[in-house]
């Protein structure tokens, strides 16, 4: 009997990597192995089609030869930082005035939430339209009366990057919203209470007390929101198509026109391997020192 | 398990196969608009009185980005199609991989060589061996006008671009929006093209676009070519971001603008409205000394396949696509002309007999080009580095040396 039971127990034990171990093998090669061929591709001169050749560091200086792929990357740092700053910003501000126990919450909560039920293709589309200075914002306020009024961003080379941002963050702030809801429904309310006791005002206790407390919720917030950043490519394409001229290029944009449309694998496989580089250089110390102080504090 | 049983499950193995004896081809393409269709259907038509079955594999989207995708991925899993529709270079370089029919005992019994252009011939063979029967030819480089603007402003068919520049302007003051257009790279390509072989004449054309010289890239023609591309700039309104090139002619057909710099696709547009060329639009080439013709085809390769029923099916299929009178039918539906020269064109209408009588000049006079823009003449990385330049050109304010610079360093980049 004692075999049978420790039989068991030890089954129970392995039982979570059991269940686990198929998606786990399946991430690791689906990802994980691709990355790595990426990375191999990088260092040939494939162009139309994989060639396993050595060509060193070729592809990476032809690409850094582009002038398209540092307006990318200069694209990718405007809109990720802007993104995830008025999306972090937009959606607390939300959180925090929803929470005050209003009275058509749940229906408000759910407006605020619904722009991210809609594809990004939708999205951008709606917004070419609205931004268009023939056809929406512009026309109408003319229309209105003002008529030195003008927002034509989308067609200006150097404003295109934030017409992206702002359909991005009208998409996305809602997402934000939701999850500081939560983080802030899970606060203890005896912390606020004897706050209040102390005598400080409201926005103090927010400031000092409440949103350092939402540090696991602004950590699940930005991973997310920048991974929609950085993949940031339907609603580019569908806002702009990378326009006009190539002032609206990502990274994955680019990455996707090198290696399917121009016959430059390698260009596009470096480019996707320094894409990787920079998120990593970001995310990991970022994830390391939130998931260090989770653990030690 | 018993013999019964394992017989059994042989027989039923056994089925698939003998339901392909008929001889099915599958072909993918991206055509998926309804007059596209209808074209294809005369050729399926004509296919099926073969005894031969269309299987239909139509992957839309992304101007036939997606369908080469999906055709990539069938060839590295060893599964390819029976045909496929090629686009610009993807014939020849599907061929150097190895995996393309050689078409030559068709191609000689049939005359292929001698009923198409020998222009043609660099996109539909690799080496020696035909790889690829061409249906139709576009033209990229028509203007499209309003009548009823162009005969109140009393502007004629202008002779040279400096002629059509000044009548742009004169259609300006009047408050007219002289050229209706996008900002799609592929759109601001086509006038690029237009100028790059109407300017200075088709050998600097193929001394730019096919041999990318760099002393012709580099040159004060060049310079030159961007200022014109400047002055044409100045004739677009301010509203084409964004606008797509069937909503351009729209404009034209409305008389919101003038004329549209378009293919020969846009006919279509115009004849579903009704109207008749020469008595409510003009259809005319790119002003030029010599005009050019700026050809768009379309082909089906076949992929060497081991089953037999399909062998002989890409053999039919073939045979319909280089007939004359299914070229005609098809042709007469998709607005293009037929790709062989020796099909009569007396049903077609005048802007498509304009273009047959300009293709049979432009051969005897060597202004037949591929159209770079969309991939018949330079490589797509390199074709796409023209687009580039000129679409940022187009739609900022950078100075004609600068873009000339850009072009330069860009091309040497993807050499």
């Amino acid at each position: 009997m004692n075999a049978a039971k420790s039989f068991s127990s030890r089954l129970a034990g392995w039982l979570p990597r059991i269940v686990v171990a198929p998606s786990l093998l399946v991430v690791i090669v689906t990802v994980y192995l691709f990355i790595l061929w990426t990375g191999v591709i990088s260092f040939t001169s494939s162009k139309f089609v994989p060639v396993y050749d050595f060509v060193g560091l070729e592809q990476f200086v032809r690409l850094w030869a582009t002038p398209r792929w540092h307006t990318a990357v200069a694209n990718l740092f405007i809109f990720s930082a802007l993104f995830l700053f008025l999306s972090t910003g937009i959606g607390l501000l939300m959180a925090i005035l929803l929470d005050q126990n209003i009275r058509a919450e749940g229906f408000l909560r759910a407006v605020y939430l619904y722009p991210m039920a809609l594809s990004f293709i939708v999205t951008g589309t709606a917004w070419k339209w609205i931004m268009n200075p023939g056809l929406g914002i512009q026309k109408v306020v003319n229309e209105l009366g003002w008529t030195g009024f003008t927002f034509d961003w989308i067609t200006d080379p150097n404003m295109a990057i934030y017409t992206v941002v702002i359909a991005g963050v009208w998409q996305s702030s809602g997402f934000a919203m939701a999850i500081f809801l939560a983080g802030l429904r899970g606060i203890d309310n005896s912390v606020i209470k004897a706050a209040q006791i102390e005598g400080a005002g409201l926005p103090l206790i927010y400031r000092q007390i409440i949103i350092p407390m939402l540090r696991p919720a602004m950590l699940s917030v930005i991973v997310l929101l920048s991974y929609i950043a950085i993949k940031s490519f339907d609603l580019v394409l569908a806002l702009t198509n990378a326009g006009p001229g190539s002032a609206t290029e990502l990274p994955s944009t680019f990455m996707f026109s090198a290696t399917f449309r121009r016959n430059q694998m390698g260009v596009g496989a470096a480019s996707a391997v320094m894409m990787l580089m920079t998120v990593a250089a970001i995310i990991v110390p970022y994830l390391y020192s939130e998931l260090r102080e989770r653990n030690n504090g | 398990m018993s013999k019964f049983l394992a017989s059994l499950v042989a027989a039923t193995m056994l089925v698939p196969a003998s339901a392909r004896a008929e001889g099915t081809i599958e072909v993918l393409h991206h055509w998926v608009s309804q007059s596209e269709v209808n074209a294809l259907n005369v050729i399926r038509k004509d296919l099926e009185t073969k005894g031969f079955q269309w299987k239909d594999s139509a992957v839309g989207g992304m101007s036939g980005a997606n369908a080469q995708q999906a055709l990539r991925s069938r060839l590295t899993s060893g599964d390819p199609p029976g045909a496929m529709q090629f686009l610009g270079w993807e014939g020849p370089q599907w061929a150097e991989q190895g995996v393309v029919r050689d078409l030559n005992d068709l191609a000689k019994a049939g005359g292929w060589r001698e009923a198409l252009p020998p222009q043609l011939l660099t996109f539909v063979t690799s080496g020696d061996a035909f790889i690829a029967a061409p249906i139709n030819m576009h033209r990229q480089n028509w203007v499209w006008a309003n009548k009823k603007i162009f005969d109140e402003a009393g502007i004629a068919v202008p002779k040279t671009w400096a002629d059509l520049i000044a009548a742009g302007k004169r259609l300006k003051e009047k408050g007219i929006t002289p050229v209706a257009m996008g900002d799609e790279p592929w759109q601001i390509g086509i006038i690029f093209d237009a100028l790059l072989s109407d300017l200075y004449g088709p050998e600097f054309y193929k001394k730019v676009a096919i041999d990318l010289d760099p002393a012709a890239l580099n040159s004060p023609e060049m310079v030159k070519l961007f200022d014109t591309l400047r002055e044409v700039r100045g004739l677009v309104d301010d509203n084409f971001v964004g606008r797509d090139w069937a909503v351009a002619t729209g404009l034209v057909i409305n008389g919101e603008a003038a004329m549209q710099f378009m293919g020969d696709w846009a006919k279509g547009e115009f004849l579903a409205k009704g109207l008749k060329p020469n008595a409510d639009f003009y259809c005319f080439a790119t002003p030029a000394k010599v005009p050019t013709f700026q050809y768009v085809i379309d082909s089906f390769g076949m992929f060497t396949v081991k089953d037999e029923t399909v062998q002989n099916a890409q053999v039919a299929l073939a045979e319909t696509i280089m007939d004359p009178a299914v070229q005609k039918g098809f042709n007469l539906i998709k607005g293009s002309i037929p790709a062989r020269t020796d099909v009569s064109v007396d049903d077609f209408d005048d802007c498509a007999k304009l273009g047959f009588n300009e293709r049979a000049e432009a051969i005897k006079a060597g202004s037949m080009l591929g159209a770079m823009t969309h991939g018949f003449a330079a490589k797509p990385e390199f074709a796409s580095v023209f687009g580039d330049v000129a679409a940022q050109f187009f739609v900022g304010n950078m100075a004609s040396q600068d873009a000339v610079k850009m072009l330069v360093e860009g091309i040497d980049n993807a050499r």
